[in-house]
């Protein structure tokens, strides 16, 4: 049970939370951050027209401030009027399907989730991606399993960045369970949790609802155990002795270390509730962090972060927060624009990454080299300055959301209907046992998967 | 005026007095409107249902009744129709009785009526998603005022947890939609209630009825055909309505408020497969004609009555 609060407390929270929503899942501490841009390369082609950007509001708004008058200024480099439009990201799927339904709309759309059912309605960028590794060396595997579909071998997006997930600890609270720098296993998450939450009445949440941080949970947890949705050739893997395994750990996990208030979770909750106090371990990107140094800088400096928690075998695996994947619809007026847009901001990524307050990584390393600087010493005010440095290794212990497979179109409709983070919520709840959760769940994954085969988008068999 | 400028301006005239003419000219908007927003949406969904279109490829490859066998197959499908008659009925039901007595409270005379009307009014016009988000946060696990009120009062110790239990989610989705839709019934009801004639109240006071008495005996039956097209649009609005639920739990927790709205626009919209997101959607069709004809039937009843 959470501890009560008092009238006090409960204003002061309230408010804290309405100031972490104000500013977004993200926002920071200041520091850093430049407004400028490099001068724009010659376009391989000549440039005119309108190029029209649609995007999701990035959690730090500091970047859709630095992003709109660079994508603006360039434009008037090259002779291109430029226009940006930001919506919730949550929206975007909606806005650009009914875009491609309609065959008119933005020319170059980014999402944070891999689109890649809209492959047959959008332009092929392998050329693109080609020439982008050819200028700024190998793309970061993750990124490029998040848009390259081997069944058609077509590059049928763009990432240029993307965003870790490690785990968010109060490290108070864990120095009173015996361990300081965190827990490292999820056995550890398991007693320590416990242990928190019996002596200290802070539990710990990682979601089982119908929200994005609820999905990478479950994922991360049976990647860690061994387990996975499909193989590396696109066969359905779900049902297997690792993935009960994983789904019985969380069952023990709700048990011992969580409330009920996991299962109605949305994305912003773990936030809201890291940033009051009343959580001891998230798993999540530096959004929870950033927002916590603006509205809770006490909490902010007792957050600690740790790599993703190791299953049996000693392996421990995250998947990608947020992969910012840029795409340009078939429809698109300007696609030669789009493309030459995108080459120019990988030419400027520092700025990217600097002023999304080092939420966004970069795609292609060599475009944003300070960044491992910045990690380890955090120019946004963070206490230690090298909180963040566990972040350089990232990639090590980061993956896509298809893996070991592509982040194909049957992996993109699992996740979006929630069929992980269901799974593991009708065991928890001692609804189903964990072994007959996860045969429900690969009952329907199959059946999606077989759909998108049919569909010809998918490979594998079974 | 001249006979010659009379005579230029008579056939202009006498087009605009023809029937024939008028008639659809003025009926024009209406179904330019319902054909455009209503008819071709509608026969739309059907042709996508019939189909395997995606959002990524729209081309149409037909594929017969393939859609509605596998959304039957469907657990979470069939917990979501499910859902959505069971908590449509429950609302109604506690719609009823909250908006008469509103109604009978708000037509007797007292101080500061027209401010108690206005206010129970308010939550009508509030826009639903706005009204989906305040309640989002009333809700919360950690910031419930309710929860907190409940712990002043010592009632509970923590948080309810609102949202995140399966039959508290519930609860809370049917308590909004009831929230929301008793102002739109207990107006309707109260349009009926000062339509009775007040001698037939005298009548029956005069005969010895009691408040009970009139009641059953009197009011309800005579705002019956009222009350039941109150019912019947608030049913099609619960029915057909995905923000609150959306909003609040979006369908969860384990598909405990999952509805045919919400269940639709995951598959249809989020996961790409347009084809069976159409075909979960045309499954309110039956609910939703079913209840237009109730509608329709009871207007008719009250225009003969």
């Amino acid at each position: 049970m959470v501890r009560a609060l008092s009238r006090r407390e409960f204003l002061r929270l309230a408010a804290l939370a309405a100031a972490a929503t104000a500013t977004g899942c993200g926002n920071g501490g200041g520091g850093g951050g430049t407004g400028t841009s490099a001068p724009a390369a010659s376009p391989s082609v000549k440039l005119s027209g309108d190029l029209r950007i649609l995007q999701w509001s990035h959690f730090v708004p500091k970047h859709d401030d630095w992003f709109d008058p660079f994508a603006q200024g360039w434009g008037r480099q090259v002779g291109v009027n430029v226009t940006v439009d930001h919506i919730e990201q949550a929206e975007i799927p909606a806005r650009a399907g009914s875009e491609i339904s309609a065959k008119q709309g933005h020319d170059l759309i980014e999402f944070i989730f891999p689109p890649s059912s809209l492959e047959p309605s959008l332009v092929d960028l392998t050329d693109l991606n080609k020439e982008a590794e050819s200028r700024h060396g190998k793309q970061t595997a993750l990124c490029t399993r998040s848009t390259f579909n081997p069944r058609t071998e077509k590059f049928w997006g763009f990432c240029h960045g993307w965003a870790p997930d490690p785990g968010n600890f109060r490290r108070s609270l864990w120095e009173k369970a015996g361990m300081e720098n965190g827990p490292t296993s999820y056995q550890e998450l398991l007693e320590g949790g416990t242990k928190i939450k019996a002596d200290q009445k802070v539990p710990l949440g990682l979601g089982m609802s119908n929200e994005i941080d609820s999905n990478m949970a479950a994922r991360a947890l049976i990647w860690s155990f061994g387990g996975s949705v499909q193989d590396e050739d696109e066969n359905v893997t779900l049902n297997s002795p690792e993935t009960v395994a994983a789904v019985e750990m969380m069952t023990r996990l709700f048990r011992g270390a969580m409330t009920d208030e996991v299962f109605g979770w949305n994305a912003a909750s773990n936030n809201q509730a890291l940033i009051a106090g009343q959580l001891s371990y998230i798993l999540n990107s530096i959004s929870a962090y950033r927002s916590a140094q603006k509205a809770n800088p006490d909490v902010a400096n007792d957050i600690g972060f740790s790599a993703p928690m190791k299953g049996p075998g000693g392996t421990g695996l995250a998947s990608a927060h947020a992969i910012p994947i840029y795409v340009v619809p078939q429809h698109a007026t300007n696609p030669d624009a789009a493309q030459e847009f995108i080459l120019h901001l990988l030419a400027n990524y520092s700025e990217a990454t600097n002023n999304s307050e080092l939420y966004t990584l970069p795609a292609f390393p060599d475009t944003a080299r300070e960044t491992a600087e910045w990690l380890d010493e955090d120019p946004f005010g963070s206490r230690p300055a090298d909180k963040l440095s566990l972040l350089k290794d990232a990639e090590d212990w980061s993956t896509n959301v298809g893996h070991p497979g592509p982040t194909n179109a049957a992996i993109g409709e699992v996740f979006s209907t929630f069929v992980l983070p269901q799974m593991m919520a009708k065991a928890a709840r001692g609804q189903l046992t964990a072994q007959r959760a996860v045969e429900e769940a690969e009952t329907q994954v199959k059946k999606i998967f077989q759909k998108w085969r049919d569909n010809g988008l998918v490979g594998g068999e079974r | 005026m001249s006979s010659s400028e009379a005579a230029a301006r008579r056939p202009k005239r006498y087009l605009m007095e023809r029937e024939g003419v008028l008639a659809p000219l003025l009926l024009a908007p209406s179904i330019i409107y319902i054909f455009a927003l209503v008819a071709i949406p509608f026969f739309l969904a059907i042709a996508y249902s019939l189909s395997d279109v995606t959002i990524g490829d729209p081309s149409f490859d037909f594929v017969g009744l393939e859609n509605f066998r596998q959304v039957l197959e469907d657990p979470v499908f069939r917990r979501s129709l499910r859902n959505s008659v069971v908590m449509t009925f429950v609302t109604m039901l506690l719609v009823v009785v909250i908006s008469k007595i509103l109604a009978l409270v708000l037509t007797k005379d007292f101080r500061g009526k027209w401010v108690v009307r206005f206010l129970i009014l308010l939550p009508w016009t509030t826009p639903v998603s706005l009204a989906a988000i305040a309640w989002l946060w009333m809700l919360d696990s950690l910031f419930s005022p309710i929860d907190w009120t409940l712990r002043r009062f010592g009632l509970i110790q923590g948080s309810l947890n609102w949202l995140g239990n399966p039959d508290l989610a519930v609860v809370s989705v049917v308590a909004v939609q009831v929230w929301r839709v008793v102002p739109l019934a207990a107006v309707i009801i109260m349009a009926g209630l000062v339509a009775i004639p007040s001698e037939i109240y005298d009548a029956a006071r005069m005969d010895g009825a009691g408040f009970w008495r009139t009641l059953f005996q009197v009011t309800i039956p005579l705002t019956l055909p009222v009350t039941a097209v109150a019912v019947l649009f608030g049913a099609v609005v619960v029915f057909a309505d995905m923000s609150v639920p959306y909003v609040l739990t979006r369908g969860g927790p384990i598909d405990a408020t999952q509805v045919l709205p919400t269940w639709a626009f995951f598959r249809g919209i989020q996961g790409g497969d347009l084809a069976q997101g159409a075909a979960i959607a045309l499954f309110a069709l039956p609910v939703l004609a079913a209840m237009a004809v109730a509608i329709l039937r009871s207007v008719r009843k009250m225009d003969i009555g």
